[in-house]
């Protein structure tokens, strides 16, 4: 839920990052906390493995300034994508203003994606949420992969994209599509609290 | 703390059996909590060993600043009774709370025993 | 000490706690993780990061209790070499919140942590409003805005 303080016109709100494993949601944090600048950025923590998997989560705030009169900030958490944790994925889930679902654009893991976005809605419906009233924006991730081992946005939004919400191709390793996706949650989330919907 | 935990109740006994002693308690030095406790109604016994071990970490430092080396036994009277303390070299606080005619020599020598059962 | 809070009626008692418990910091947060109140001195954590993280254990140790078939747990402590963090439920009229206490352990106490921490849930709890959150409308102009803001962010 979207924090407002009407005294000092603050914005903070809850952006999660989900997906199946490895499919590159902890890689879009990273490229954001290395392009955003030192003081529009706080410490990114991460919860991981010895192997570099994410445990529990990984958490990035970071300050858009000035929207609309209301100092905004995002908190942007990833939750981890392995079937095993789940446990601590729907916890993460927990008060989400929005998700963005980052997809494996490889073929032989559409499986893992369509289960992963199966996951997601019964995750959101623990805590109440229906995935269809949630700002939710999808991201193929890894488009700049062998064309012979990938599907393209259009077959992967034939796939997946069953709300038609926002969908963006990205390699987020070089940061191609990072940005977008961000821009595209973020107008659902804030779109969202300027019907007054979400506060 | 050394002794088994049966061991608490018996160095309790030792306090309580006295005339005039309302309750005793081991407390924990380090972080205010209350290890065994034989405390009469009306007593709060979290909020005597939560206070009493702040007040034994202060006292600590100002015998500390006056060169006179660690306490070994504080004995603060008011009007309506007395806390009697025996602090353990194990970190370990024998607390006595009592009447304020309460026999203060007996007391003390029976907390003495406790801290040496306790350890 | 600084102090912060998104809902002023949480502030008399948090200053209160703080004073009485020796405390170094409490931050009051929602269970998603968002700072609703903080006072103390805010240099002693990344306070984002400590709400984050502390909403985290405590949905950790809630769920640990509802597989034991339990009510959440009231409370967990941790304690280091110097500090100690404090994490508890709280019940307000704005629902279930979590308090983080930071508290220095030659100053405080668990023992004193946990004393004036149930004074601290019932003053919240009796200064809590029962009403809702205002809803918030934007200015429709907000997504050239966040265009523009975003723009500046990534340099673009």
């Amino acid at each position: 839920m979207s924090l407002v303080n009407f005294t000092t016109r603050e914005i903070t709100c809850k952006i999660v990052y989900y997906g199946p494993g490895r499919s590159g949601k902890t890689t879009n944090l990273h490229y954001i906390y290395g392009r955003v600048p030192d003081s529009r950025r706080g410490r990114m923590v991460s919860l991981a493995t010895q192997t570099d998997r994410t445990l529990f989560f990984d958490f990035l705030p970071i300050d858009l300034g000035q929207i609309s009169g209301f100092s905004t900030r995002f908190q942007l958490y990833t939750v981890p994508g392995q079937v095993y944790y789940n446990a601590t994925r729907r916890l993460v889930l927990q008060g989400a203003d929005g998700v963005v679902f980052v997809g494996d654009s490889q073929a032989r893991q559409l499986d893992e994606n369509l289960e992963s976005l199966q996951n997601l809605q019964s995750n959101l419906l623990e805590h109440g949420v229906d995935i269809r009233t949630i700002p939710l924006v999808l991201q193929y991730n890894k488009q700049d992969l062998p064309r012979e081992l990938i599907l393209s946005p259009a077959d992967l939004d034939d796939a997946l994209n069953f709300r038609g919400v926002p969908s963006f191709s990205a390699d987020a390793l070089h940061g191609k599509g990072v940005f977008e996706t961000l821009k595209g949650i973020s107008e659902l989330v804030l779109k969202k609290l300027a019907a007054g919907t979400a506060a | 703390m050394t002794a088994p935990a049966a061991a608490y109740g018996k160095a309790l006994d030792l306090i309580t059996r006295v005339r005039g002693v309302r309750g005793a308690m081991l407390v924990s030095a380090e972080d205010g909590i209350v290890v065994a406790e034989q405390l009469m109604e009306g007593i709060k016994g979290p909020a005597v060993s939560a206070l009493a071990a702040s007040l034994a970490t202060r006292l600590r430092r100002a015998m500390e600043a006056a060169g006179v080396g660690a306490s070994l036994f504080w004995h603060l009277q008011a009007e309506q009774g007395a806390l009697l303390v025996v602090p353990t070299p194990a970190g370990t606080l024998v607390v006595a709370v009592a009447e304020p005619d309460v026999n203060v020599g007996l007391v003390r020598l029976e907390l003495l025993r406790a801290a040496e059962v306790v350890g | 000490m600084t102090t912060r809070a998104v809902e002023t009626w949480t502030l008399e008692p948090l200053v209160k706690f703080v004073k009485e418990a020796g405390a170094r910091l409490v931050l009051v947060m929602t269970s998603a993780g968002q700072v609703l109140a903080q006072h103390g001195f805010s240099r002693a954590v990344d306070v984002m990061s400590a709400a984050a993280l502390g909403a985290a254990i405590m949905a950790s140790t809630d769920e640990m209790a509802r597989e034991l078939r339990q009510p959440p747990f009231a409370a967990l402590n941790h304690q280091g070499e110097r500090h100690g963090i404090f994490l508890a439920g709280l019940a307000t009229g704005r629902g279930r919140l979590v308090a983080l206490v930071v508290y220095d352990l030659d100053v405080s106490s668990l023992g004193l942590v946990q004393l004036f921490f149930e004074q601290l849930a019932a003053d919240l709890q009796a200064a809590s409003p029962k009403d809702s959150v205002p809803k918030q409308v934007l200015a429709a102009d907000f997504e050239r805005q966040l265009s523009d803001s975003l723009n500046t962010l990534f340099g673009r």
